[in-house]
Formats: C-alpha cells, structure tokens, sequence
C-alpha cells in the first residue's frame, strides 16, 4: 500500500510542464502528442487518485501544492478529458479535494474552484448563461445537459459520417467533397474517443474511407490506437472496418498476427477447438483471404517457426490457423475469390493441390495412396540437385506443415494399414520431424525409424503387452539419438497405444509411468489433442477409442 | 395510492428548493434525503412507466398548480440527474453538504452505501467528443453556423421526446410550448418541423405505427403555431426566407398564412418619390418589413418547388390587380416586386 503514495515528484512536474505546453499551442504536432501521451497520463492520474484516496485535503495540499494548477490544466484539455476513464478520475481527484470543513479563506477559495470546475466539466449551472440559450432551453424542457450531449454526439457523429459516405458516392460532387487535411484531422481527433460507443459508426467509416490520393490519408496514431484497442477487446468493430485497417496499416496487421501468436502459445488450450475458436475470433483467418495479408501472416509464422526451432506446438498453431483459413476463404462469397492455390505462388503447383485436399475430402481407402503421391512429390524436390537450394528445401517443408494433419495420417497408416507403402510413410515422417537436407542425417533416421517400427508391428497383434515391452521397443542400443528421431518415435508410441489392442490396455499405466516421469508431457499432450481433434472432424465414433483419448487427456492435464 | 400522489407532487418543490437559496441550511443528512427522494422517484418512474392510467394520474399531479414549465411523468425518470446538477451548480449549498454530494454523485459506488448516478462521467466525456468533433473544416460554413445547426437539431429531438412523452398523457404540446423560451423556441420548433419531414419522406415503406408517430407531433405543433396570429407572425418574421419556404414545401398548411403574412406586411409599404424607395410606415412597429426583405423573402418563393412558385406568382399578380393593374413602378408594391422577380407580367 506505501508504494501507492510514492508518486515521484520528477512525474508531477513532467506532467505540470505538458499540460501547460497542450494548452499553449494547438498546433497538430502538440495534439499528435497528447494522443501519444493519453495511455501514461490516464496511469500518472490513477497513482494520483490512489495517494488521495488515502488523504484529508489538507494534507493533499501540502502533498502536491501544484496538483490543483495540474488538474485544472488537464481539464480544460478535451483530449484529456474524452479519453478513456481520464474523465472520471479527474473527477474523482477532484472530489478528494473538496474540504467539507473549510478552515481558512484559500480552502473556500479551492472549494469554489472546484467546483465550477466540476460545473463545467458537466456542464451544469453556467450552461443556462451559453450564449444561444441552449441550457435554458433544455432546463425548460425538463432534460438534463447528460440528455443533451447524448444526442448531440450522436447527431455529430452522423453527419461526419454522412459526410465521409456521401464524398465517396458523388465523386463529382465538388460541393460535398472532403479534403484530405480534414478527414487526417477528425481521425486523430478521434482517437482519445475509440472506446466510446457513441463514436463507432465514425471508426467504421473512417476505416473504410478511401480518399482520391495514394497516401495514407488517417494518422497513424488513429490507426495504431484502433487496433491496440481492438486487440484488447475493448471495442467491437465490424470485419470489413478491421480488414480494411490492417491493409492500410502493415504494422497493425503484424502486431495482431504477434498478439494472436503470443496469446496461443500462452493459453492452456485444453483442444484444438478452442485454438481454433481463438484463432477464428481474432479475425485473421479471414482477414487473410487477401493474398497479401495472407503472405504477411505467413511470413510471421515462418519466422516464429524458425526462431523456435521448429517446436511441435508452433506446427499445431500453424496447422489449426490454415484450416481456419480455408474455412473462411470457402465461406467467402465475393466474385473475384483467389483460387487456393494462389496462396502459395512460390510453391509446386501439384503439390499444393494435394496437400489442400483434406483427409475428410476423400475415403479413408485412399489415404495411403494420396499420402504416397504427397511423399514422391517432395522426394522429387528434395533430391532434385538442379533446384535444390536450403530456402526451396525450407519452403517445401514449410508448405507441408501448413497441412501436418497429413502427418498424423500417415502415422495411423503406418499402424493400420498392411501395404508396403511403410518406406513412403517413414520417409515423409522423417521429412516432417527434420526437414534438414543431410542426406546421411535422413538416411539415419530412416533406419532408426525403421527398427523401431518393426518392432512395434511385431507387438501389435499382441493381446497381452507389458510397459517393458514397449520402452524395449522403442530404445535404441545407443543412447545419443537426434531430437527429431525422439519425436518421430514417440508419435509411432503414442499412436500405437491407441490403435493396438494390447497398446489400449497399457496406454493408462504406460502414461502415468513413463511419460509423466519424463519431461515430454507437453509433447505427448500435444499429439493426442490433434488425435482427438482429428476424429472430431473426421466424425469418428469409434468409442473405444475417442474415449481412450480423452482418458488419456484426463490424466496428463491433471498432473499438470 | 393518495400518499404516492402527494409524493408525486413534492417533486415540484424539490426541484425548485434544489435551484433555490434555501440549501444553506441543508446539513449532509438532508441532503442524503434529498438525494434519496431522487432515487424514489427514479424508482417510481421505472415501475409506473408500462401503466398508462397510473401514469397519467401521476403526471396529473405533477401539474397541479404549477407555475412555469410544466412537469411530466418523465421528471421522475431524470430526477436523479436533475436533482443532482441543480445542486451541484447552486452555490448556496454549504460545503458539508456539498461534499456529500459530491461523494455521493461522483465517487464510484464500492465505498458507498447506496450508489449515485455513473451517467455523469459519460456526460462528461460526450462533451469533450463534442468539442473534439465538431469545428469543421474552413472550407465549410462558419463554425458558429454548424455548431448552431447541431445544437438546434438535438434541442428539436428533445422537444419532440417531451411532447411524444406528453401525448402519451394525453397532454397537448400548448403547455409546454408556452413556457419555452422565445424566440429560440421558433427555431427550434422550425429544426423540428424539418427534421419529421424528413423522416417521414424517407419512411413511405414503414409501417403504419411508426408512420403514425412521425406526423403526429409535426401536426400538433404546427397547429399549435397556427393557432394564434400574433405567434405565427413572430415565427415567420424571425426565420429566414429560405427555411421557411422549405418548411412550406413540406407542409402546405404553412405557405397560405405565409404568403397571407407577407402580402398583409407589403402592403404597408408605401412609396417614398424623393428617394425613390419603398419603405416601411412612419410608425414602425416590430412587425415592419423592408423592402429588401419582402423582395428576398418572394425570391425564395421564386427559387422554391413549382407549386410555391405558382402560388406566390398568382397572389402577387391578383394583388397587382386589386391595386389597378399599374405596369409602372412606384405605383404599386406588387407591381414592382413583379418586375423585380423578373416575371412575366
């Protein structure tokens, strides 16, 4: 509670010399600052409310001597005093001042000020003596200035927006034209005001306002300040308003597609529908049915993909993010729709369109089949020396992760089914865990992979298995085996615990024992979340085994 | 239901003890009370608002022996409001009390036991908004002019809630009306009058009900303003030419008086030889109207939709022919504007 009534001196003074400054000039720049400022000043006035709160006004006086200069400046400042909640801790600041016992002439004099401080804040008793009367009028009528202003903010923000449409309509109507100067002037004007209901059809048509130039004709404060509020969740704009934010404004894209990350990764998300949920509310996934939001986006993810080495978590997020994004792009109707493929000019176009079809577009026969041709596309390019360079390997790859559901097919296969296409399948998990081009790396995978497959084929038509059994399985004679081999063995695990009979009957002990006393609990959960958002998509009943999975959920989140 | 009645009527004298020097005496238990009152009242409000029969004997009451603008059911939804910013603007009251009112309307309710009104920090903020978004830009008309305009157009949206709320009482607009400060009250009844029309063309396709709420209020009002001679001749004598013939366009009952106005105002133009000028009579009375003005005035007829035109055109021709038909200026003040609207003769 001390550190409450600490609110440094040097603050108040910087505070003090700004105020004085706004309301010296009005200059754009100086307005262009107090929009900059308004965020720290709102903070500075709440450590100030809390120290009074505490306090008599006496004391509050000698405290801060300068305070009533420094509130008095701040409300005479509209920027100020239509931002946010600043209004309201003003007032409140300013109740705490009021002396109910007032000891002396300069205490009277204070109350009186602030008073008609208040007064005019509110626009109360001096309102009758306005010029035009309007006060007595309304006091007539039997309303309050609250009534008033209501409908005049209202009224105000209508006819700006009648005005902002009506010049994109007549084009030729010189009369109605607006300049640019003006529309940059009102945007930044609006911005201590974003969060006020009132003042959303104004938002909106700014947004979606295109002047003749090929400038930007908002300001950017407006801008950056619409979208932090709009990622805070404090105000509710309409898709199109948002999309067309984000193409005028690079940065405001970018920070959302950074806060949507950020808030994936830090979220418990207990399955992949509520990843998507947040995904889909966020807006990107539609936003980027717009090839150039969507290159941006991606670009974003790849670099976070990189920056992270490739975690199993960043995969699901891409992976989820592109399913919502296909979602959106077949959902939107407009004539002139990109083609998917579209979306990936850089990539083989082949393979792209493989990789778009989704398990669920074709029967479950034809899985090994679409997965093999998937496999020899990407060996081609792999080992094609002409156009082999690192970033084509790395695109290759990165292309594939957008679609890791194929992934997880080709593990279920690779248990399932009895064709020979295990090579295929084993090549393209290798691809997937290390997409790294050593020839000899991947060779050596491969065969790691391989023994420890066989293995477990050989224990699948066990009825009767032991946790020994499998950790005998999936050991390796030497103990130095590369991260991504760790993460392919434990998938072909994981999975065979849930497609085996004698792997059912285990999987409950195999967890708790093993995997809860290793340290890839995370890891483990990760793969039976997409398990179980995969059969939610694809519809599969199965009881037997759906009921598995979330068992096994069960247990690992309650360890957790 | 004889002591809600009595209650009712102690809002009257509430409101004016509010707005009065009799608060110096109010300690900060009284005012507690008073605010208290408001909340009653607001509560009152809330409850009687879906009862026409309970609403109306409640606003009868409220009249009763009333002086000055008359009360509605409605001052019993706002009372809160008004009570507080009576007070919070009267000076008299004494500062233990005054702090309490401020504690009590201002301060969030966590520390308080009974909660005051939040609406007033969003009042506060809508006037800063205002402030933000209304200079316009100088290639626009005068900023006093725009801000004028906006205020007027909420005075009017108002006004029509009082009489909507009014009519649901069966309280006709004359009492409200009357006590409305003049002349601002023209005006703002002139905001109003365009503002339904305007509504209402864009409202062909609605229903029947919110068709009939529209004219309504429109309908009352202007026959509130038709009513009496002396008040249409102020209403039209104070607004510009232009509006008024808008105004005539959509409410045809309007433009016959109008026209009946100015015709009776030029004919007590009389002719000046020794400046050549028509000018008013030698004992100018508030009602007097230049001869620029009555020539501007049957321009915007000229300048208005055809059947204004054709009916301005057609008065002044009959006039002209009353007066003898004179195709020389100087003779006639109709035959002069004539030639000035340069119609055929």
């Amino acid at each position: 509670m001390a550190q409450h009534t600490a609110v440094p001196k040097l603050s108040f003074q910087y505070w003090l010399d700004k105020a004085v400054e706004w309301g010296q000039t009005t200059t754009l720049e100086s307005q262009q600052d107090v929009c900059l400022q308004l965020p720290k000043l709102q903070e500075f006035l709440q450590q100030i409310y809390e120290s009074l709160k505490h306090m008599n006004s006496t004391t509050a006086l000698q405290r801060f001597p300068l305070i009533g200069q420094l509130l008095g400046r701040l409300c005479w400042n509209p920027f100020v005093v239509g931002y946010d909640e600043s209004q309201k801790t003003l007032m409140w600041c300013l109740c705490y001042l009021y002396s109910n016992e007032p000891q002396n002439p300069v205490e009277l004099k204070a109350n009186s000020w602030i008073l008609s401080l208040l007064c005019h804040l509110l626009s109360s008793s001096e309102w009758g003596a306005n010029k035009v009367g309007t006060g007595t009028f309304i006091s007539a009528l039997g309303y309050t200035s609250a009534d008033y202003y209501s409908k005049l903010v209202k009224n105000i923000v209508l006819s700006l927006v009648t005005e902002l449409k009506g010049n994109q309509f007549n084009g030729l109507n010189v009369q109605g034209r607006v300049s640019d100067d003006r529309v940059n002037v009102v945007s930044l004007f609006c911005v201590p005001l974003i969060t006020l209901p009132d003042v959303t059809p104004l938002l909106e048509a700014l947004l979606t306002y295109h002047g003749g130039g090929s400038q930007e004709v908002l300001s950017s404060e407006f801008l950056e300040a619409v979208n932090e509020t709009f990622l805070k969740k404090k105000i509710a704009l309409s898709e199109s308003a948002i999309l067309s934010l984000w193409l005028r404004h690079l940065p405001s894209l970018e920070k959302a597609t950074l806060h949507l990350f950020a808030r994936l990764i830090s979220t418990q998300t207990s399955s992949l529908e509520e990843v998507a949920c947040i995904i889909k509310e966020s807006l990107l996934p539609q936003a980027a049915c717009h090839p150039p939001i969507f290159r941006i986006v991606d670009e974003i993810f790849k670099n976070a993909l990189m920056e992270t080495g490739g975690t199993p978590e960043v995969m699901t997020i891409i992976q989820v993010f592109t399913q919502c994004f296909i979602q959106a792009h077949q959902k939107d109707n407009k004539q002139h729709k990109f083609p998917l493929k579209a979306y990936f000019p850089h990539q083989q176009q082949h393979l792209v369109i493989a990789l778009l079809k989704h398990p669920f577009d074709l029967p479950a026969t034809l899985w090994s089949q679409h997965l093999k041709y998937i496999t020899d596309m990407l060996k081609a390019i792999i080992e094609d020396k002409s156009i082999r360079s690192y970033t084509d390997l790395f695109e290759s790859w990165f292309l594939f992760v957008h679609f890791g559901e194929w992934a997880d097919i080709a593990v279920e296969q690779l248990l399932k089914s009895e064709d020979e296409s295990s090579d295929t399948l084993l090549w393209l998990l290798a691809f997937y865990y290390n997409p790294h081009s050593d020839k000899e790396q991947r060779t050596q995978i491969l065969v790691e992979a391989r023994a420890v497959y066989d293995r477990l084929m050989m224990l699948f038509s066990c009825t009767t298995l032991s946790i020994t059994d499998l950790q005998a399985a999936a050991s390796t004679k030497t103990d130095k085996r590369q991260p991504c081999t760790k993460h392919l063995v434990r998938h072909l695990l994981i999975s065979f615990l849930l497609f085996s009979s004698g792997g059912h009957k285990i999987a409950q002990e195999f967890i708790s024992h093993v995997i809860l006393a290793s340290n890839t609990t995370n890891e483990v959960f990760g793969l039976l979340i997409r398990t179980a958002y995969r059969f939610n998509q694809l519809g599969i009943k199965n009881e037997r085994i759906v009921k598995l999975v979330n068992e096994l959920l069960q247990e690992l989140r309650f360890m957790d | 239901m004889e002591t809600l009645l009595w209650q009712v009527e102690q809002l009257a004298g509430l409101l004016a003890v509010s707005r009065s020097g009799q608060v110096r005496d109010w300690d900060p238990p009284t005012l507690d009370r008073a605010l208290q009152w408001g909340r009653y009242f607001q509560h009152l409000h809330g409850r009687f608002r879906a009862h026409p029969r309970l609403r109306a004997a409640l606003g009868q009451r409220l009249r009763r022996g009333q002086q000055g603008p008359p009360l509605g059911f409605g001052h019993l939804g706002r009372c809160p409001e008004l009570l507080g910013l009576a007070l919070l603007g009267n000076r008299a009251l004494p500062p233990a009390a005054c702090h309490r009112l401020l504690r009590s309307l201002l301060l969030p309710p966590s520390d308080q036991a009974t909660p005051g009104p939040c609406s007033l920090s969003l009042l506060a903020r809508r006037r800063a908004a205002a402030q933000l978004l209304l200079p316009p830009s100088p290639a626009q008309a005068r900023p006093e002019e725009l801000e004028q305009e906006q205020s007027l157009r909420t005075e009017a949206q108002l006004l029509l809630s009082r009489l909507q709320e009014d009519e649901e009482e069966e309280q006709g607009p004359a009492g409200v009306l009357e006590d409305l400060p003049r002349p601002r009250v023209y005006w703002v009844l002139a905001a109003l009058l365009l503002e339904q029309a305007g509504d209402n063309a864009g409202r062909e396709g609605a229903s029947w009900a919110e068709h009939r709420e529209g004219p309504r209020p429109a309908a009352a009002v202007l026959s509130w303003l038709l009513g009496d001679p002396g008040r249409l001749s102020v209403f039209c004598r104070l607004l510009p030419g232009s509006l008024l013939v808008a105004l005539s366009a959509r409410y045809p009952q309007l433009g016959t008086p109008y026209l009946h106005l100015l015709t009776s105002w030029g004919s007590r133009l009389r002719y000046d030889p020794l400046s050549g000028q028509w000018a008013s009579s030698r004992c100018p009375s508030e009602d007097e109207l230049s001869w620029e003005e009555l020539r501007e005035r049957f321009s915007c007829f000229m300048r208005g939709p055809a059947p204004l035109r054709e009916a301005a055109l057609a008065s002044l021709k009959n006039l002209k022919i009353q007066d003898g038909d004179f195709e020389v200026c100087g003779l006639s003040v109709w035959t002069d504007l004539l030639l000035e609207m340069d119609a055929p003769l």
